[in-house]
């Protein structure tokens, strides 16, 4: 995953300028960065959720930054939003129901059945989220920490071979915290991960590598170690004098 | 309640209606045809308005389309049978159907009622002014045969077999029953339509459009096929309004009856096809019962509308839900 010199305005404001990624397949990479910094208008624009003012997109070296946002998950991008994006009146089956079938097609059948499969890999995705005993209630009844475990699970049924989680942890407690991390690192290796995340704990446990945003520029970009000795990156971000 | 009480309840419903030709007399055969087009009408506004979201105020755009369409065909090919006819009054439907879908559908909510209105109310303009020759211009087409006579001898044997009529029956009670065929074969359609992967999709657009392009689906040419569904289907509905009425004119694309059809989905309750079907039988009862005696019908239509929109959202499928909440204490 590339991002070539991407711009994305509103009106007169430069929400990003020119910033350049270059994310390795199978990396992952942490973008972190004060509030307002660009990160989740950098999300927007890689998936294209938002359209780029000028610069490029390649995932998997083919150019993406002309394609609808579907057609770029289709080519194997996934993502999870800062706040939970759900379908709040189904329930937690049926959301994961959607998403498998997503994956698997056939959502071109007019007549009823076939559901095996899906039926399935939807009890195992239960599972795996944790939320085998709520697969019947309402997606919107679900507690706050279960809301973030599905929607993790929701971008994992795509087979992704992208990632892009958008503050996973947001609002979790403490113990909340310690079992989404545990997941994240369980995630395959070989899936490329770009995460965004004001837990510095959980971004220095799960990233290979460092991009620091701020006011839209990218102000750092190197390994954990580099980035966390990074005088810049102390001052706008880290909070401590230089 | 228990789950196999609506099927039940709905095929004691099509029983009742199919003994009507039995006791009841012309009169009221008469509205229970013009009842069960009307239901076609509203089952397909559900698809689009229940299942897919879309509020549509410009569905009339598609019946008029069927109902003038037939009558084009009709008084060109005068006793063409039913069948070819209802399948060419669909495709006409759906075919106008693809180029008002595709641009109505670029814009969501108010905008798309608004846009879908005025598509209507711009056939409705042409209808009304084309040349006498074409659409019949504000007379409409007048002189399409009585149909069921004629019908009959060119309809397939194995329809009627199945409903069990001989074809020399009284030209009205026919029609009922052909009418009630189709609206049941519409309904069957519909329920295995909207339980269908392409169903659930369109219901995950409906909650989530944003999250569905996510993971990958193009809602666009989802809700693009549900409104030409729609459409299509409510073709068909003109086409039989104009057979039992034996006329077609521009007044079936205006927006009032757009508008009475979303009251008859609301009122019977939207995401559950029989609930619009009712709702379309209790307009027209409403309707035809109040007009003898009074002009002031639309008035008492405007406030069961408002009745129920305020206390029972749900509509007329949602008695069945209220009732059981009132009674069964988990």
């Amino acid at each position: 995953m590339q991002t070539q010199a991407l711009t994305v305005r509103f009106g007169a404001v430069a929400a990003l300028s020119e910033v350049s990624l270059d994310v390795a397949a199978g990396e992952r990479r942490a973008v972190i960065g004060p509030n307002g910094a660009g990160k989740t208008t950098l999300f927007n624009a890689i998936t294209g959720d938002l359209r780029a003012g000028s610069g490029g997109i390649r995932l998997d070296g083919h150019d993406v930054t002309r394609l609808a946002s579907w057609r770029r998950a289709r080519r194997g991008l996934a993502r999870t939003f800062q706040r939970s994006t759900l379908f709040p009146e189904l329930s937690v089956a049926e959301n994961l129901g959607l998403a498998v079938r997503a994956r698997l097609g056939g959502g071109w059948c007019f007549l009823p059945g076939g559901g095996g499969r899906l039926a399935l890999e939807v009890a195992e995705r239960l599972q795996q989220a944790g939320l085998a005993a709520q697969a019947g209630r309402p997606a919107r009844t679900l507690g706050h920490g279960e809301q973030r475990s599905l929607e993790i699970e929701l971008a994992m049924a795509a087979h992704p071979r992208a990632l892009l989680l958008d503050e996973p942890m947001a609002g979790l407690s403490g113990a909340e915290r310690r079992l989404a991390l545990e997941r994240l690192r369980a995630l395959p290796r070989d899936m490329t991960l770009i995460i965004v995340e004001h837990d510095l704990d959980a971004v220095f446990a799960i990233a290979d590598r460092i991009t620091v945003l701020d006011h839209g520029v990218v102000i750092a970009d190197g390994s954990p170690p580099a980035v966390r000795a990074d005088r810049l990156v102390q001052e706008v971000y880290l909070g401590r004098p230089a | 309640m228990s789950r196999a009480v609506r099927p039940a309840l709905v095929g004691a419903g099509v029983l009742a209606l199919a003994s009507l030709t039995f006791w009841a007399p012309t009169f009221w055969v008469s509205i229970g045809i013009q009842a069960l087009i009307f239901a076609i009408f509203a089952m397909s506004l559900d698809l689009l308005l229940g299942y897919g979201g879309m509020p549509s105020f410009g569905h009339a755009a598609f019946y008029g389309a069927g109902a003038l369409g037939c009558a084009w065909i009709w008084l060109r090919h005068p006793g063409i049978g039913f069948l070819p006819l209802a399948a060419a009054c669909i495709g006409i439907a759906a075919l106008l159907a693809v180029p008002i879908g595709a641009l109505s559908l670029r814009v969501r909510g108010v905008y798309f009622l608004m846009l879908t209105l005025a598509f209507g109310q711009m056939l409705w303009g042409y209808a009304y002014q084309a040349p006498r020759e074409v659409l019949g211009g504000s007379d409409g087409l007048i002189g399409v045969g009585r149909p069921p006579l004629d019908l009959v001898q060119n309809l397939d044997q194995g329809l009627w077999l199945l409903a069990g009529l001989s074809p020399r029956g009284v030209a009205v009670r026919d029609f009922y029953n052909l009418t009630l065929v189709v609206a049941v074969v519409v309904l069957v359609i519909l329920l295995l339509l909207v339980r269908s992967p392409f169903g659930r999709t369109l219901e995950g657009i409906r909650e989530n459009e944003h999250r569905m392009r996510a993971f990958g689906v193009p809602t666009f040419r989802y809700r693009l096929a549900a409104f030409v569904v729609a459409g299509a289907l409510a073709g068909l509905a003109g086409a039989l309004a104009t057979l039992f009425n034996g006329f077609a004119n521009s007044g079936s694309l205006y927006w009032t009856n757009s508008g009475l059809v979303l009251i008859a989905a609301v009122v019977g309750g939207t995401r559950s096809l029989i609930g619009p079907a009712l709702g379309a039988f209790l307009v027209l009862i409403v309707q035809d019962a109040l007009s003898s005696f009074s002009q002031r019908w639309p008035l008492l239509l405007g406030a069961i509308f408002i009745g129920f929109v305020l206390f029972l959202p749900g509509g007329l499928a949602g008695l069945g839900r209220l009732s059981r909440t009132l009674t069964v204490r988990p």
